[in-house]
């Protein structure tokens, strides 16, 4: 802790967390006076550890230098990856109330599953044990009535 | 006495029915299938099969998230041992002993000692389940509104001191999840609170949903941030998985010195399986007559890895069901699946509700049989279980997440907020945040506000009412040890990680070469 160095990315930290803490104050100040008194508390109390954490930085940049923590945080991170594998869960969660449950996620799994560069069989077993899964244990089991998607109900 | 002796006896006889049966198989398999496969953890399993559980009998899905939680913390010494990388960080210490028998072409006999040792660490761990948390359920029933407000803040500062690098970044994560958890309507008066104009938001932020996003999510996107490679061929053993009379004579001892350091790790919230495995292994070492084997495949140092680590898994329940800590997050996972059944952690578990927690500590105890079985049948199928490419668990546990979420409510908002959870989890992890103080908040926050309140209401507003009380100081004094323990166990399990790989703990450069995937 003594040779730690102020990283960059704690900088983001601290701004997340004076953001909410901002906005939590904002509507609280906007809530009936009965009721202010925890959510302060709460306020306050993130806040005090937030300023805590920043004095605790700033006494690390003065005695051991800023860094910039990127390359820690984000060390072998592959952006293409990433960034395509998280559009295409929105993407999902999206179309299911579209598409249905059931076709939203073999869409889902066939592409993510391919664009990872699984094999074709592969593919094919993982998406068929998956929606197993899902029909025996959710809609079978716990009797979950899944989203069946505004284009079936057009369709009808 | 005698009417524990027939709650027990009667707990035995609930849990043998075959549904029970038959779960305690399906939890300990997918728990092993969790626990071998670097990547995934304990607690996003047991995350994961919480909705599955919602329609089950309160007992019958507790005892399949106990059997996934045992299955998951054996399940990682599968792939410690067979490919050098721990499933779980609770068999960290096993790669070191088991991953040179291994090499030596004793698989089989590493196996075995792994899960014989677990076996006997779980099922001893049991003991203290049954003879502790009745006991400390019953002191609870002196706790008022104050108490249990300076127990709810002790909880929080217990896991949120001892779950990350840093103490400021886990109270800060801590003091964030009792800020999310004011979402919602206030306890006293009734009043919508932060909802953002989303009427749904009035029942507060669901906290599965939440869970499941916090540690199933955040790990897809930790998995989808990696290049993605394919993991190293287990090991085909073909020495027989079995263990002389003389070997289980040696490890006898090892496995009991680490069921009671296991045990007292597993009591002691904040601690969890990671300290205990090395904890476990170095005084397998100590104690050892074959020092010199250590390092080249030692069986006493698998078994007292194995044993301490399983031992964690009845001994973190005794602070979960009696106070309402949970020792780590894979119980404060398990907690939020009690809360959901309606349950409240405490007396009433031990009162009126006893037969179902009896039937629970049984199924716990039978649980530890089918780990056992299950284990040294199905070895080699879980070994090449472990390979399964992240390429493939990314999709799959993307789908789970979401189904377990929608299944929650059958709405999409608890999708929606799980999303949201999981890429805050995601951001929290990389930036160490502690995602499990934030579920602890979330789960602690409405109890500590609501005993807050009625507190404050029946002294008119007094704060002094929350001084009054012995028992409210020794919570207080807790708490202020709650937040100073982090120091103390960082440098404990610094210098059993260290001893367990020789070097020097004081040296800062000092890293145990074994490759751990997840948290």
């Amino acid at each position: 802790m003594k040779n730690e160095k102020m990283k960059w990315t704690d900088i983001g930290v601290v701004a997340f967390m004076y953001i909410i803490c901002a906005v939590f104050y904002y509507k609280t100040v906007h809530l009936n006076e009965e009721i202010q008194s925890y959510p302060k508390f709460t306020v306050i109390l993130l806040f005090g550890l937030t300023t805590m954490y920043l004095v605790q930085m700033l006494l690390a940049a003065k005695r051991n230098g800023v860094e910039s923590g990127v390359d820690k945080v984000f060390k072998d991170f592959q952006p293409a990856q990433f960034f395509v594998s998280l559009a295409a869960v929105v993407a999902y969660v999206l179309l299911i109330n579209v598409l249905g449950f059931y076709i939203a996620t073999a869409l889902f799994l066939i592409g993510l599953l391919l664009y990872l560069k699984v094999p074709y069989l592969a593919t094919a077993i993982t998406v068929a044990v998956i929606l197993a899964l899902v029909y025996f244990a959710f809609a079978k089991f716990l009797g979950v009535k899944l989203p069946k998607g505004l284009l079936l109900k057009m369709l009808k | 006495m005698l009417e524990t002796l027939g709650l027990m006896g009667a707990g035995f006889l609930n849990a043998l029915t075959p549904l029970n049966l038959l779960m305690m198989a399906a939890g300990v398999s997918m728990g092993i299938v969790i626990g071998c496969m670097p990547g995934l953890s304990a607690a996003m399993g047991v995350a994961l099969m919480l909705p599955l559980t919602f329609t089950m009998k309160a007992e019958t899905g507790l005892i399949v998230l106990g059997a996934i939680y045992c299955g998951a913390i054996f399940g990682g010494s599968i792939s410690a041992i067979l490919i050098h990388t721990p499933g779980t960080p609770a068999s960290a210490a096993t790669a070191i002993e088991g991953y040179q028998m291994t090499l030596r072409g004793k698989a089989g006999k590493a196996l075995f000692t792994a899960c014989y040792a677990s076996f006997w660490g779980g099922l001893l761990s049991c003991i203290s389940l049954y003879f502790f948390a009745p006991l400390l359920g019953r002191l609870t029933l002196k706790f008022m509104s104050a108490e249990y407000f300076w127990l709810s803040i002790f909880g929080l500062t217990i896991i949120a001191g001892v779950a990350g690098k840093s103490l400021l970044k886990g109270l800060m994560s801590g003091a964030l999840g009792l800020l999310i958890s004011t979402i919602g309507m206030d306890p006293l008066y009734g009043y919508d609170r932060f909802t953002f104009g989303v009427d749904y938001l009035s029942d507060g932020i669901n906290v599965t949903a939440a869970l499941i996003g916090l540690f199933s999510m955040s790990q897809v996107f930790i998995l989808a941030e990696k290049k993605i490679v394919e993991r190293a061929q287990a090991t085909k053993f073909t020495d027989k998985m079995s263990l002389s009379r003389d070997e289980r004579k040696l490890i006898r001892p090892t496995i009991v010195r680490s069921w009671l350091i296991g045990n007292l790790v597993g009591i002691l919230p904040g601690a969890g399986a990671s300290i205990a495995c090395f904890l476990g292994y170095n005084t397998s070492r100590q104690f050892s007559k074959h020092k010199e084997a250590f390092g080249h495949g030692s069986i006493e140092g698998v078994a007292g890895s194995e044993a301490a680590n399983n031992a964690v898994t009845g001994g973190s329940l005794i602070p979960t069901l009696t106070l309402g800590i949970p020792g780590e997050s894979v119980t404060a996972v398990l907690m939020g699946g009690l809360i959901i059944q309606g349950l409240t952690p405490g007396p009433e578990l031990f009162g009126k509700y006893a037969p179902m927690t009896y039937t629970f500590f049984a199924g716990f105890v039978l649980v530890q049989f089918f780990m056992l079985g299950i284990g040294l049948l199905g070895c080699r199928g879980f070994a090449q279980i472990s390979r399964l490419s992240d390429a493939i668990l990314i999709p799959c546990v993307s789908v789970l997440c979401v189904i377990g979420s929608y299944a929650i409510h059958r709405n999409m908002v608890d999708v929606y907020i799980m999303l949201i959870f999981g890429v805050l989890g995601y951001l929290m992890r990389k930036l160490d945040l502690n995602t499990a103080a934030v579920v602890l908040a979330l789960i602690l926050g409405p109890i500590g506000e609501k005993n807050l309140l009625k507190a404050l209401t029946i002294s008119e507003g007094s704060i002094g009412i929350l001084f009054q009380s012995v028992v409210s100081w020794v919570l207080i004094v807790l708490c202020v040890v709650g937040i100073l323990s982090p120091i103390f166990m960082a440098k404990m399990e610094k210098k059993a990680e260290a001893e367990a790989s020789g070097i020097d703990p004081d040296d800062d450069d000092g890293v145990v070469d074994i490759e751990i995937d997840n948290d």
